[in-house]
């Protein structure tokens, strides 16, 4: 067998050893005469080969080698011409000069070539022609669109595709050559009425269906902007399916000509995206595609059926009716026998699971067959949406189920099984027992680190969250921690210990578990238990005579620690029991609840480090770090892995066959673009607030305003309706003494650069506003000095406010101003002599109100800090708000106009009659603000709503009660 | 029965001896070597062709000598690449369109360039002045004149006049070329391109 194996990998090895100098040598048999046939080509085999596994050739090499393959022309062995266009094409890229072997190709594509020699040349020519060379060919390549042989007609279509990027206008000319190939030959061989013109003309299409493929891919290219051409293009094949079936019976007389038929399924598929795009860029026509959408669902071919299925289920606001036929195909192909099928209708399923779960209900008991599915992948889907369409009754049973089947399965999928139990944990918080005695369970179990964390974090997560399990929790955590080969987890687990444990009631069983890692454990990990027993020692105060013991017990088991052999151990001891001996330090230091932002610290620390001359001025400055409280970096993480949650349950089991699951990759359906590709990492608000201030910063004006701006708007605010020439959003910034506005403009035209751009600002016409923007003094605007097609560019517009202490509300409309001047759509290179001509264009008006000047941020413990600002500072007004018709809509733009920080809870009322809300946020960055409001809704009278606000400054709540009305 | 000897012998003398040879055309644009190839491939005159873009091989078969002709395209940014299709071959053939007055100068300097390229010393040069149906084309010696080619001294050169059009002279040009098959440095072919 093992000798079998040796010759098998022989051929194979000798590939692998290949030396890209001692290949390049051997090219000298391409100069030999006469040529070499089979001796060429096996070295272009080993040349593609190379350039296949990644090797780099130079540009030098490349050109040598092109010229010396051009000698192979001469040769006229089919294979081997083969392997020359082949070659020729993956060095069209490197090599210099390769426009030499047009002529060659030209001829090759000529009608009275061979087939294979006119389609390859055809794909060959397409990558080495240049735009200004290609009217030359086109003559050629039109024809051979219409061509018979599907061989080369595909040919030429899929060139035209490649070339489309570079030569729009060239291939836009092929649009009828194109629709013809797509109407295929049925149609130009005209209606035949005898058997045997029907049976050729079935002969013809069986081979072409590639061709129709090809061609509607093209077609769409070409036409894709013309929103009418593509819906005509839907439309003329939307009656296929019937079509087909009459056709199918009347097929002597005629069914060649009864109409435009679709024979190719891939084609078909590409038919429902474009019809999707085209429901999605015109409402009105929704309810006529989602019939011929759903119609399609009931198509013989799966590929087709699925791909209509999947369109319904991805589409916003689908008919009940079509959408539970969909998912009716779809449970059909869950018993499929075939792994994709099943694959692709649970992935399906999967997506609609996350926005209409109760859809998916139906196939409960179908997925729950695919558990156990020898496809893991499908395994992995189907079990991430049963968790999400299950409810409280049936966690039980999957759970049961799941148990069963975790030790056969692979690490990656443990993993990606705990993650989705994490995120159950959060939604049935009843069912606490079940999942932590599943965890527990999975964690005795062997498992690799990934794996293990995902479930440690699933615990930590359910003691935090869930107060009545935090013992049993915490209790497994210990016993895990006993027996854990992964130092990392050890001192995760160690550190929440250490967070977690002083507030129950019994903190000296968790002290025993902590002590036993000092003593057997790495000296990385008894760094941290060091560290989690201090925090023992620095309990809180409340039970003071059982603390006093405490923390002396806690201090005798530090000493010991200082006998440690490693450095690191010794230093956390000595400093724990220095800082836990008096009360003030232990509440400063041990206990400290703030953190800094951590990410702006990293940055920070790498900017330091990147540049020579921060190191010269001297340390590096923690003034500039912002601090959070700790509560409020977990509330950020917390939500930002509710936000990737989906995207990890949905998403990882497509990369579990890489190296990381459950990496967060979004779900991206491959080669479409139908669904919103994923959105890039969200960027704290840190993160944006130093973008700003670089930005700002760098225009001299604005950087005399103060290093950063106090408050800026968080999210953009849009001027302009979407899909029109020009994108303006306007963000807001407040400084101490000035409040700069700065839009972003982008200019979506290709064919104009605009030159100065501006934007004026007038108070709006009327004389509560005019009043207010009195309080407002323009100082400097900032044109863009030139815009061109999609690269956005930001114009400023900077006030100074007159009295510091006044915060004046006002409103603006605003005219976007500038010169436009053609260019060349192609090259962005402006007309010459063009000398442009000025414009305008209205925005919409922009507001400045109280929320401006309000920088939304977390503070914990607003209940207490209520309480502390105490009611002197209370500023209170009960409104009456008819307009609204739900306590959502009035709770979200009470949010907006006061531009402050929703605590958990605060957009989404449990009830429909009554709410209450709390925000928090700083005023001018500084004063800390906290606002309460009681609503109450009445069907008829509209929402009636108490505001109550406190701060620490007396008039800015005032001011925030103020900004509501 | 003697003359169906004699055909056997040269049949298998053909077999023997048959001789391949390349050669490689350059000159500027439109000084008609496409149109000169195909002359000499198919005997046949076609007007208006269109500029070849990189170029084009022809084998062709004169009696027992295969010709591997190189069609190189006479435009300015392929006059680079002349160098690499003259490397090693049998001769060397340079056309000019000896009615083209103006382009003349033009046409002396790459010759003289591409002679003086080191790896091309001693391949034979066959300078062609073609189109001397038209008017006022130049003679032989005018345009041994206007080239300089007497001051060649290294290398074997030669000068027609000739007329793709009305084959005018081509039989001798043919019969130069296959003279030149077996005096060929081709035993000796550079080992890379």
């Amino acid at each position: 067998m093992s000798w079998k194996k040796d010759e098998d990998t022989d051929e194979l090895g000798a590939l692998m050893n290949l030396d890209h100098s001692a290949v390049l040598q051997e090219a000298r048999v391409f100069n030999q005469t006469p040529i070499r046939p089979r001796q060429s080509r096996l070295l272009l085999a080993k040349i593609l080969f190379l350039l296949y596994r990644g090797d780099a050739m130079s540009t030098t090499e490349a050109t040598d080698l092109f010229f010396s393959i051009t000698k192979l022309f001469q040769c006229e062995d089919m294979s081997l011409r083969q392997m020359v266009y082949l070659t020729i094409r993956e060095l069209s890229t490197i090599s210099d000069d390769v426009i030499m072997v047009t002529s060659s190709l030209m001829k090759d594509m000529q009608p009275k070539s061979e087939i294979t020699y006119r389609a390859n040349a055809i794909r060959a020519l397409c990558k080495i022609v240049d735009p200004s060379m290609l009217p030359g060919i086109e003559r050629f390549l039109k024809a051979a669109i219409v061509e018979k042989s599907a061989t080369i007609a595909s040919a030429a279509l899929v060139s035209g595709l490649h070339l489309f990027g570079d030569a729009k206008e060239v291939v836009r000319r092929w649009g009828n050559e194109v629709a013809e190939a797509l109407n295929g030959k049925a149609l130009s061989q005209g209606p035949s009425f005898f058997g045997g013109g029907g049976a050729a003309a079935g002969a013809v299409t069986s081979t072409s269906n590639i061709v129709q493929y090809h061609a509607m891919g093209l077609l769409y290219a070409i036409r894709q902007h013309d929103r009418m051409a593509v819906l005509k293009l839907v439309q003329t094949f939307s009656g296929q399916s019937r079509g087909g079936g009459g056709g199918g019976g009347g097929g002597w007389l005629g069914g060649g000509g009864s109409g435009a038929a679709l024979r190719s399924n891939m084609a078909h598929v590409l038919l429902i995206r474009y019809a999707v795009r085209v429901m999605e860029g015109d409402a009105g026509l929704a309810g006529q595609l989602q019939a011929l959408l759903g119609e399609w669902v009931r198509h013989r071919s799966d590929m087709v059926s699925l791909e209509a299925a999947r369109a319904l289920c991805q589409l916003r606001g689908v008919d009940g009716k079509e959408l539970a036929a969909a998912v009716n195909a779809l449970r059909v192909f869950l018993g499929s026998p075939r792994a994709t099928v099943r694959f692709a209708a649970i992935r399906t399923l999967n997506a609609l699971a996350r926005t209409q779960p109760e859809a998916v209900q139906p196939c409960n008991v179908d997925m729950e067959g695919l558990i156990t599915d020898g496809n893991r992948s499908v395994a992995t889907f189907a079990i991430t949406t049963l968790l999400k369409t299950g409810n409280e009754a049936s966690v039980d049973r999957l759970m049961k189920q799941m148990q069963g089947f975790m030790a056969e399965i692979s690490d990656e999928f443990k993993a990606i099984v705990a993650e989705a139990v994490r995120s159950l944990c959060r939604k049935f918080p009843a069912k606490h027992g079940v999942f932590l005695a599943f965890l527990a369970g999975v964690l005795r179990d062997e498992g690799g680190f990934d794996f293990k964390r995902s479930a440690i974090e699933a615990i930590i997560d359910l003691a935090r969250h869930v107060p009545e399990c935090k013992e049993a929790a915490l209790a497994h955590l210990c016993e895990f921690i006993e027996d854990c080969e992964f130092t990392k987890l050890s001192v995760r687990v160690l550190h929440f210990l250490g967070d977690e444990g002083p507030r129950t009631p019994r903190p000296t069983m968790y002290i025993r578990h902590i002590y036993n890692r000092v003593v057997l454990e790495t000296a990385v990990v008894r760094a941290a238990a060091v560290s989690a027993l201090a925090k023992f020692g620095a309990a809180p105060d409340a039970a003071a005579a059982d603390d006093a013991a405490l923390r002396e017990s806690v201090r005798v088991l530090l000493r010991r620690c200082l006998d440690d052999r490693d450095d690191e151990v010794r230093d956390r001891a000595a400093w724990a029991l220095r800082m836990t001996a008096a009360a003030p330090t232990r509440t400063k230091y041990v206990r400290d609840d703030s953190t800094f932002a951590l990410a702006v610290l990293e940055r920070k620390l790498a900017e330091y480090c990147a540049s020579p001359a921060a190191a010269a001025e001297g340390a590096f400055s923690f003034a500039a770090v912002p601090r959070v409280s700790r509560a409020q970096e977990e509330e950020l993480r917390d939500r930002e892995r509710m936000e990737t949650m989906d995207a990890v349950l949905t998403g990882s089991a497509t990369t579990i066959g890489g190296t990381a699951a459950g990496t967060g990759t979004g779900p991206k359906p491959a080669a479409d673009s139908l669904s919103p590709s994923a959105t890039p990492a969200p960027l704290d608000a840190f993160a944006l607030q130093a973008q700003h201030a670089a930005r700002l910063n760098a225009i001299p004006e604005l950087a005399a305003f103060g290093a950063q701006p106090l408050v800026s708007s968080a999210a953009a605010a849009e001027l302009t309706e979407p899909e029109t020439e020009y994108v303006v959003r306007c963000i807001k910034h407040v400084y101490a003494g000035h409040v700069v506005f700065q839009f972003d403009v982008t200019n979506t035209i290709p064919e104009q650069i605009m030159e100065q751009v501006e934007v004026a600002m007038e108070p709006a016409n009327d004389d509560a506003a005019a009043a207010a923007a009195a309080g407002l003094a323009p100082v400097v605007v900032v044109p863009i000095p030139e815009l061109r097609a999609g690269e956005p560019g930001s114009a400023y517009v900077a006030f100074e406010r007159a009295d510091p202490a006044e915060f004046p509300a006002a409103t603006f409309a605003c005219t976007l101003r500038f010169v436009v001047k053609e260019c060349d759509a192609a090259t962005g290179e402006p007309i010459d002599g063009d000398e442009g001509f000025e414009d305008e264009y209205s925005l919409e008006a922009v507001d400045l109100g109280a929320g401006d000047y309000m920088l939304a941020t977390y503070l914990p413990e607003s209940h207490a800090l209520w309480e502390t600002l105490g009611a002197a500072s209370e500023a209170v007004e009960v409104f009456a708000l008819a307009a609204f018709d739900s306590i959502e809509a009035c709770v979200a733009s009470v949010a907006a106009l006061l531009g402050m920080w929703p605590l958990e809870g605060a957009l989404r009322p449990k009830s429909k009659a009554a709410h209450q809300a709390v925000f928090t946020g700083r005023w001018m960055g500084a004063a800390k603000v906290v606002a309460r409001t009681r609503m109450t809704y009445q069907k008829g009278a509209g929402v009636t709503m108490e505001l109550a606000v406190r701060s620490e400054e007396a008039a800015v709540s005032a001011l925030v009660v103020g900004s509501v009305g | 029965m003697a003359s169906l000897i004699k055909a056997l012998l040269d049949w298998l003398r053909s077999l023997f001896w048959k001789e391949e040879m390349e050669l490689t055309l350059v000159g500027l644009q439109n000084s008609g070597k496409t149109t000169l190839v195909n002359v000499i491939a198919s005997g046949q005159f076609t007007e208006d062709m269109i500029p070849t873009v990189g170029f084009n091989m022809r084998k062709v078969t004169k009696g027992n000598v295969t010709m591997k002709l190189w069609d190189i395209g006479g435009q300015p940014r392929f006059r680079s690449m002349w160098e690499r299709y003259c490397r090693g071959v049998n001769a060397i053939v340079f056309v000019i369109d000896a009615a083209d007055h103006a382009k003349l100068d033009q046409a002396r300097a790459e010759l003289w360039s591409l002679l003086e390229k080191p790896q091309l010393a001693n391949i034979p040069v066959l300078v062609l002045g073609n189109k001397n149906d038209l008017p006022d084309a130049l003679t032989v010696d005018q345009l041994i004149e206007a080239m300089n080619l007497q001051a060649i001294t290294s290398r074997e050169v030669a000068c027609y006049s000739i007329s793709a059009k009305n084959q005018v002279n081509i039989d001798i040009t043919l019969r130069w070329l296959i003279k030149h098959s077996s005096s060929s440095p081709a035993a000796s072919l550079p080992l890379a391109l």
